[in-house]
């Protein structure tokens, strides 16, 4: 279990829908947001990113899943608050992609460019840090991911030391006053919300 | 789960009710949460009136990031709901600068506390008006301190970007101004706080000649001519 999933249920334990968030399905973690769940696990020494992305292209990933790249990603909060804002959306039929979980990188991103954003959040061909991510798997589902990338799963808590500063920085454009004051991943996560509104 | 009820928690505690809106304690995704919801006012026509909902929405959601951007220290921004017009942040825990000024007021002064706060208060404020944003509502009861000591601007609401002298020194002169009727027995805490003011802005000659202005005439200025 994460230090993260451990630490809110500790703080948030008066909310019953924290309480929920708080299973483990094999390696993948599962954290509710409004009654959706949804299942992360990470990746290090991926070597087949360039099918992963073919068949995610092409729309043949079975089943669908969104894959993002790792090393912008100093946090799970700023993932689950590009989640919550992509199911919102969902809940409305206003996605801007083509998809729910090409939503979810696009939000990641926090920019309003489409492309750049999959480009940037997503992988590419010689990406070998992933974090995969899917809305309401079954457990069988679950498996069918952990098969579908080759690499080694490692567990949520390496994400800040494997994060890479100087590219997220220079991705969300934060400054040395901002840093100053608050996480990478606060800030990340502003963006995020933000968006929109500028 | 109705569509709407979906994207907010379901637990919302009401914490406050003002004239624009109402703020909630809630929690997003794990972590503990205030909610601000702009309502609408009955007596605007529903045009306009969803306009400047949103318009003043997507402006304090900007006003406080920037804020971040600026260096100063300001609730971090979970989500913003066009539509329920409603903006999510970090709950920040700790007393209002308002609650310990009024316990000074009471229990005595701790002074050095009291110089702690208003160098962050001046430090803070001379940051937002250098990057050219004016908060506009400053008032003590919009200063958090979070664990204690941590100053932490809230309630943009009213902020708006802007380079001149006459708005900077306008939302000094508010404070000033809350500070006389609310904290009288904190007395010189406003010289302290323009001191600091005067060490964090690079700009401070021209707003505080202004703000000697503006302590002539009053907040509004006369457009007569």
């Amino acid at each position: 279990m994460g230090d993260y999933v451990r630490r809110h249920a500790r703080t948030h334990w008066s909310y019953p829908s924290i309480l929920s968030s708080i299973q483990s399905t094999q390696d993948m973690k599962s954290f509710n947001i409004n009654g959706t769940t949804l299942s992360i696990s990470l990746f290090i020494d991926v070597t087949n990113s360039k099918e992963l992305l073919e068949s995610m292209q092409a729309g043949t990933l079975d089943p669908e899943v969104a894959f993002l790249n790792a090393l912008l990603i100093p946090d799970i909060f700023p993932v689950l608050a590009a989640a919550h804002k992509s199911l919102v959306a969902k809940s409305r039929d206003s996605l801007t992609t083509r998809t729910l979980h090409s939503e979810l990188v696009y939000n990641y991103s926090g920019s309003k460019h489409i492309t750049e954003s999959l480009k940037r959040c997503g992988i590419s061909d010689s990406t070998t840090y992933i974090l995969a991510a899917r809305f309401d798997a079954t457990p069988d589902e679950i498996k069918a991911i952990e098969k579908l990338i080759s690499g080694k799963e490692i567990d949520l808590e390496e994400l800040e030391g494997r994060a890479n500063q100087s590219q997220i920085l220079k991705h969300y454009k934060i400054s040395a006053p901002e840093l100053g004051i608050s996480s990478l991943a606060d800030a990340i996560t502003c963006r995020i919300a933000a968006r929109d509104a500028l | 789960m109705g569509t709407e009820a979906d994207s907010r928690d379901s637990s919302l505690i009401l914490l406050k009710q003002g004239a624009e809106a109402r703020v909630f304690e809630s929690s997003l995704v794990g972590r503990r949460s205030v909610v601000k919801e702009r309502f609408s006012k009955k007596y605007r026509h529903p045009i306009l009136d969803s306009k400047l909902t949103l318009k003043r929405l997507n402006a304090e959601a900007r006003c406080m990031t920037k804020a971040r951007r600026l260096g100063v220290h300001t609730p971090t921004l979970y989500a913003v709901d066009p539509v329920l017009h409603t903006l999510t942040f970090e709950y920040v825990d700790g007393p209002s600068v308002k609650d310990v000024l009024l316990e000074f007021g009471s229990v005595g002064v701790d002074k050095e506390r009291l110089d702690n706060i208003a160098s962050q208060i001046g430090d803070a404020i001379g940051k937002l008006h250098d990057g050219g944003l004016v908060h506009g509502d400053l008032t003590t009861s919009n200063m958090l301190l979070k664990n204690d000591n941590q100053l932490v601007l809230i309630d943009f609401g009213l902020s708006f970007t802007s380079t001149l002298p006459e708005d900077k020194a306008v939302d000094l002169y508010v404070l000033e101004r809350a500070l006389i009727s609310m904290h009288s027995s904190s007395g010189g805490v406003m010289d302290q706080i323009l001191a600091a003011y005067r060490k964090s802005s690079k700009q401070w000659s021209s707003t505080l000649n202004k703000l000697a202005q503006v302590r002539q005439r009053g907040r509004k200025r006369t457009m007569v001519g």
